[in-house]
């Protein structure tokens, strides 16, 4: 550790020095004001002793424009000075010293006030040290985030465009949380949804939907019963995810005929908003996708109908967990009640627009932790 | 400390206790809660009375305890908020977990 020493007089300048190399310190010594500066620029002390009464200038105007040289880092200034009236050491603290130690100079105040500011420094030190860590990890992590988002968002791209029977929103929030929305026409004119939701957030999060995403768009192709596509989903992610992450999903499939069958696994409860505004609960009654081993799992299906203008809606659970400024969640029954009166309209897109309208609202400025995402669905021909 | 361990020397059950918020922060100190009683103990309490926040990290880190304890072990989830409980039952985590 280096002191840099800043005294007029020879016979202090020793006892100074002699005393903090005991200390194991290194040492400079300056006489004036302009030496003290050229110093302090060159050498970079760690800390700094002063006189109040300098060649050159005054020992508080000296503080003042050693602490505006580098005011990012931490550098004790202690004043060691035989000007102790209360309204100079006022003076010397307001110029920004750090500490006041009178002369006569009494080794073993001076050796306790060193040896305290060294403390200090080792801590300031090693607080700069960790900071430096952690922005580091967390320009690492906001990067993974990035980069699953574009994974995501390609992979998306092979899913059915928007349409009067079909919504999808996905509002990002620079964390990835996993959400995962997929929708096809299969040859045979039935619609199939997949809503995901896998656990953890950022590049992991994302890792379950790349090869999900390829099933999917296999089953499309092969007109897959749900079922199967359930039981083949689970026994996928229960291989290459770790067994502390999995996937909540809903897997829909709708038939032209308006017959609506769908699997649901660890989701909160979905909608089916009727054309008379009453509501039906779609409930998940599965463990999450890629829990259960091939012989627990249970692909049992549940089935609706959806007529002319009902409309399905799926929220992953950023949007239950919204919080508005007064960090209070939205909960299940304000979005059902802005699902029957936000879907009223004949134009989904429209409708889809509004619910979205409202979600911000409710929001106002405070910051959305989580991706959220929206599906709605309708079967009008 | 967002984490303490007991072991009733009575039954032999261990108490993991959590406070504030279960997420992926508790992943590690998590783990090596009940690492040590792999092959040795198959009673478990979790208390959550003290845990305001649970996310889906959180329920991976159990199924994952689970697994490692083995299918004989007996987990109990206890003392869980109206939120939490909501999620554990969503999540059908009566499955594999005793939830009272």
């Amino acid at each position: 550790m280096k002191l840099l020493c800043v005294d007029s007089e020879p016979i202090y300048q020793e006892i100074i020095s002699l005393c903090a190399e005991n200390d194991g310190m290194q040492v400079k010594l300056a006489a004036s004001f302009d030496d003290a500066i050229f110093l302090y620029e060159q050498w970079r002390p760690d800390i700094v002793t002063l006189e109040v009464v300098l060649q050159g200038g005054s020992g508080p105007e000296l503080a003042k424009r050693l602490k505006a040289l580098e005011p990012e880092r931490f550098v004790p200034i202690v004043f060691l000075t035989s000007h102790i009236s209360d309204f100079v050491m006022n003076q010397c603290f307001k110029a920004g010293a750090d500490d006041f130690i009178p002369k006569p100079f009494n080794e073993m105040l001076f050796r306790t006030r060193i040896s305290t500011h060294k403390r200090q420094i080792q801590l300031i030190q090693e607080m700069y040290r960790k900071n430096r860590e952690l922005t580091y990890y967390q320009t690492m992590i906001e990067q993974e985030h990035k980069m699953a988002h574009q994974v995501l968002d390609h992979i998306m791209t092979r899913s059915e465009h928007q349409s009067q029977n079909l919504a999808m929103t996905r509002l990002s929030a620079t964390n990835f949380n996993g959400d995962l929305a997929l929708a096809s026409t299969r040859s045979d004119g039935s619609r199939m949804i997949f809503v995901g939701d896998f656990t953890g957030h950022g590049l992991s999060a994302s890792i379950g939907a790349l090869p999900v995403t390829q099933a999917f768009f296999d089953a499309i192709d092969s007109n897959m019963a749900l079922a199967d596509f359930a039981v083949q989903i689970n026994k996928m992610l229960l291989t290459i995810l770790p067994d502390y992450m999995f996937c909540a999903a809903y897997i829909v499939l709708i038939e032209a005929t308006g017959k609506l069958q769908y699997w649901g696994g660890g989701m909160p409860n979905a909608y089916i908003r009727r054309a008379d505004k009453s509501i039906v609960h779609i409930t998940s009654t599965h463990m999450s996708l890629g829990i259960l081993s091939a012989a627990e799992f249970e692909s049992t299906v549940s089935t609706h109908y959806i007529y002319d203008r009902d409309t399905l809606v799926i929220a992953s659970d950023g949007i239950l967990e919204l919080k508005n400024t007064e960090q209070v969640m939205l909960g299940a029954s304000a979005l059902e009640s802005l699902i029957v009166s936000c879907y009223d309209d004949h134009d989904l897109l429209r409708a889809h627009h509004e619910m979205e309208a409202h979600l911000s609202r409710f929001q106002g400025e405070s910051e959305q932790l989580d991706d959220i995402t929206l599906v709605a669905v309708r079967n009008t021909i | 400390m967002s984490l303490s361990i007991k072991v009733n020397s009575d039954t032999g059950v261990v108490c993991i206790s959590i406070l504030g918020s279960f997420d992926f922060s508790l992943f590690h100190e998590f783990r090596e809660a009940y690492a040590e009683f792999i092959g040795k103990k198959d009673r478990f309490t979790i208390d959550l009375s003290g845990v305001e926040y649970l996310d889906s990290a959180a329920l991976g880190m159990l199924l994952s305890m689970k697994s490692a304890l083995g299918e004989n072990s007996v987990i109990e989830l206890k003392g869980a908020n109206d939120f939490i409980k909501n999620i554990l039952m969503i999540s059908r985590f009566d499955k594999r977990f005793e939830i009272r």
